[in-house]
């Protein structure tokens, strides 16, 4: 049995179906990594206030507040990855729960291994930018990969480190295209198969902080049929 | 069929059967109403025509009659007086007549016959009329034909021993009657053609809400349930859309409640794989500390969940098909490429794909994990069924001096094959009858070849099974999809 995650990393899962939370743990934690367990959204908010975890993982379907609700405040404090679960793959759910704040989604039934593979990209550090480049500036934007941090007219803006990861991407070749699936790839981790609605999410995500006008984006700007790049 | 029909009577309720139409009334509601106008407007003006004719004829005839008369009257008059001044021959007085402008008299005067006009004697008074002019002493009038010309004849007796007689040209008569026929002919033939452009405007009129109701019905039946007739004013016309409508209400519900119940279904089912999978793959990271019995049952259950996962998908993809709800996301594939990574996340992922060298760079327009689960489903088949490891091979299908227009992924397998007769069958739903009984194991064919079938359709492209290329035991699945070159 061989331990992936780094031990120590914590998980919070939010699982209403006891059964699933169980077998859940049990996979995660040969996975090596440590779970919490909480059984609605409440107690996941009080759970996380005191655990800190690394990384929380929410089932859309809780009863009492639903996960969108629990992403969302979750949100509001904190830029944790958040990994939702639904048993449903209806663009529907997926995109809501993206909006909702979350990093990356997954369906059931998913293997625990899948699961960890995901985590430890979102987990991964954010590879510096070469260091000539301790400061990027885009028009009214300046990044500072170094210490993860964004300013928009000199003021600081609050990213999700996915969404903070999708920019430095970007920002590493500034007016060059790149598609979702290069982008799934360098973000998430994904090979070949990803979900280009990812990319497009966090890229809408992205738009409302860093952009002026999110409807008009100057930065981040699609480039129809092949992708997205960074506009200085 | 009838003796069938005769021996089990009225099975079907009555309510269920729409009447079927007259078999024998083989034209068109269209043809039907056209025809009922063209008769009506020919009839119609046929009898107007005649009509108007008979009364036009009597008309000028009549007037003509009467001038004629009046004249015959007047000229005897004036030939009798004349002979009254002459009593010894007729010929003056005729000859004074012509001198009047009468045009061609005659006078019959104690058995002698005086004429004014060459070809105009008395040859030519039928003898009817001069009996009753003569010996019954009547004043009379008959049509006679002198070198084929329509002449009225009048004879009066004016003295016991005399009687004096007219011709009258009856040619003017003739050609307005004859203009007039040519008018009632010319109407009625305009009548009827006006009759025919009623007819059919009539009939487009008539037809069309049914020709709408018929789109509506098509585009129900090619899975735009929401489709429903505008709602007209006319009494008529509205049952139709009412009732119409009701039923692509009912019909949407009901297959929306379909729907929702296989994927109701199948995500009820994902919370308890969920369980599962979790749970077998916490004990197959210890699987080497099972005894060998426990290790076995472990890979039955491990691989059953796995089954147990990809027909809950399916269920769920086909669920979706059945809701109109698929859309494809589609975007340009260098298909071997994208083959080659469909296989890598199958179930067998080290098979072998063979791409041509000419199919190496050839662009499919496709949705990526549609068509991914469409191999990894073909894949599963070939693995399940077909004995063993599949081959994979991608081909254009165009010659060689032909631009690429389409190209062919084969999977290939040494299994039983699959009989003639069963080529169409093996891609319907849960297809196993006959073809599970020869085929090894009892691994249903589930959803997985008629999920194949509907990405493949959805893609403008097709699938089929046919003989192994080589002649050898077993199946070869072809799906035939457009392509394009890559031009770099």
């Amino acid at each position: 049995m061989r331990h992936h995650g780094s031990v120590g990393t914590r998980i919070l899962a939010v699982e209403d179906d006891e059964r699933i939370r169980s077998a859940v743990k049990l996979a995660l934690e040969d996975e090596g990594w440590t779970v919490d367990e909480a059984e609605s959204g409440e107690q996941a908010i009080g759970l996380f206030n005191d655990s800190a975890p690394d990384v929380v993982l929410i089932d859309i379907m809780l009863p009492g507040i639903d996960g969108f609700e629990l992403c969302r405040t979750i949100r509001r404090t904190s830029d944790v990855p958040v990994v939702m679960v639904t048993a449903r793959n209806d663009t529907h759910d997926i995109v809501a729960g993206l909006e909702a704040g979350a990093d990356d989604y997954l369906t059931k039934p998913f293997a625990a291994k899948e699961l960890s593979a995901r985590i430890r990209a979102l987990l991964r550090r954010i590879r510096p930018t070469s260091p000539t480049h301790e400061r990027l500036v885009f028009g009214d934007l300046e990044l500072i990969p170094e210490e993860g941090k964004v300013l928009r007219d000199g003021d600081e803006v609050h990213l999700t480190k996915t969404e903070f990861r999708l920019l430095c991407e970007l920002a590493e070749n500034p007016g060059k295209v790149f598609s979702r699936e290069a982008l799934l790839d360098k973000v998430w981790g994904y090979d070949y198969f990803g979900d280009g609605r990812l990319v497009d999410v966090h890229v809408r995500r992205l738009r409302t902080k860093v952009e002026a006008d999110p409807a008009n984006p100057r930065h981040v700007v699609t480039v129809r049929g092949l992708g997205y790049r960074l506009q200085t | 069929m009838t003796t069938a029909a005769a021996e089990i009577p009225a099975v079907v309720p009555e309510t269920r059967r729409v009447p079927r139409p007259n078999p024998r009334r083989k034209w068109g509601l269209r043809r039907r109403i056209l025809l009922i106008f063209t008769l009506g407007a020919l009839m119609l003006s046929v009898v107007l025509a005649f009509v108007t004719y008979g009364l036009a004829r009597s008309s000028v005839v009549q007037q003509q009659d009467e001038a004629a008369r009046g004249l015959a009257r007047s000229n005897a008059s004036t030939a009798a007086a004349e002979l009254r001044g002459n009593p010894s021959s007729a010929q003056p007085a005729v000859d004074r007549l012509v001198e009047l402008g009468v045009q061609s008299p005659l006078i019959l005067y104690n058995g002698d016959w005086a004429s004014g006009r060459t070809g105009f004697d008395e040859t030519q008074l039928p003898l009817e009329l001069l009996n009753r002019v003569i010996s019954d002493g009547l004043a009379s009038r008959m049509i006679v034909e002198i070198e084929n010309e329509p002449y009225l004849a009048i004879g009066y007796r004016i003295q016991p021993t005399a009687a004096y007689f007219e011709f009258f040209s009856l040619e003017n008569v003739n050609s307005t009657l004859s203009s007039v026929r040519l008018s009632l002919v010319l109407g009625t033939l305009i009548t009827t053609a006006l009759g025919v452009v009623a007819g059919s405007f009539a009939a487009r009129r008539a037809v069309r809400p049914v020709g709408v109701a018929a789109q509506a019905a098509k585009a129900i039946a090619g899975g735009r349930l929401d489709t429903r007739l505008e709602l007209t004013e006319d009494p008529d016309l509205s049952v139709l859309a009412n009732s119409f409508n009701d039923m692509a209400t009912a019909l949407e519900e009901r297959i929306d409640r379909d729907a929702r119940f296989a994927s109701d279904v199948s995500h009820e089912l994902r919370s308890p794989l969920m369980t599962l999978s979790a749970s077998v793959e916490v004990m197959d990271a210890r699987r080497d500390e099972l005894p060998e019995r426990a290790q076995s049952a472990l890979d039955l259950l491990k691989s059953d969940v796995v089954r147990f996962q990809g027909l809950v998908e399916d269920l769920l993809e086909i669920s979706r098909f059945d809701a109109g709800a698929v859309r494809l996301h589609l975007e340009e594939l260098l298909v071997a490429e994208f083959v080659r990574q469909a296989v890598r996340i199958s179930s067998v992922p080290d098979t072998e794909v063979d791409v041509s060298e000419r199919s190496e760079m050839v662009l499919i327009n496709g949705d990526r994990r549609r068509l991914a689960r469409v191999i990894a489903n073909l894949i599963d088949n070939a693995r399940i069924h077909g004995g063993g490891d599949p081959d994979v091979s991608i081909r254009v299908v165009d010659a060689d001096d032909q631009p690429v227009s389409r190209v062919r992924i084969a999977v290939e397998d040494r299994g039983a094959g699959v009989p003639e007769h069963e080529r169409t069958l093996v891609f319907e739903r849960f297809a196993r009858g006959g073809v599970a009984g020869r085929r090894a194991g009892n691994d249903g064919a589930g959803l997985g070849l008629s999920l194949v079938d509907e990405h493949v359709r959805m893609h403008g492209g097709r699938v089929w099974v046919e003989d192994r290329l080589d002649g050898g035991q077993g199946a070869r699945f072809v799906i035939e999809l457009d392509a394009e070159e890559l031009d770099e």
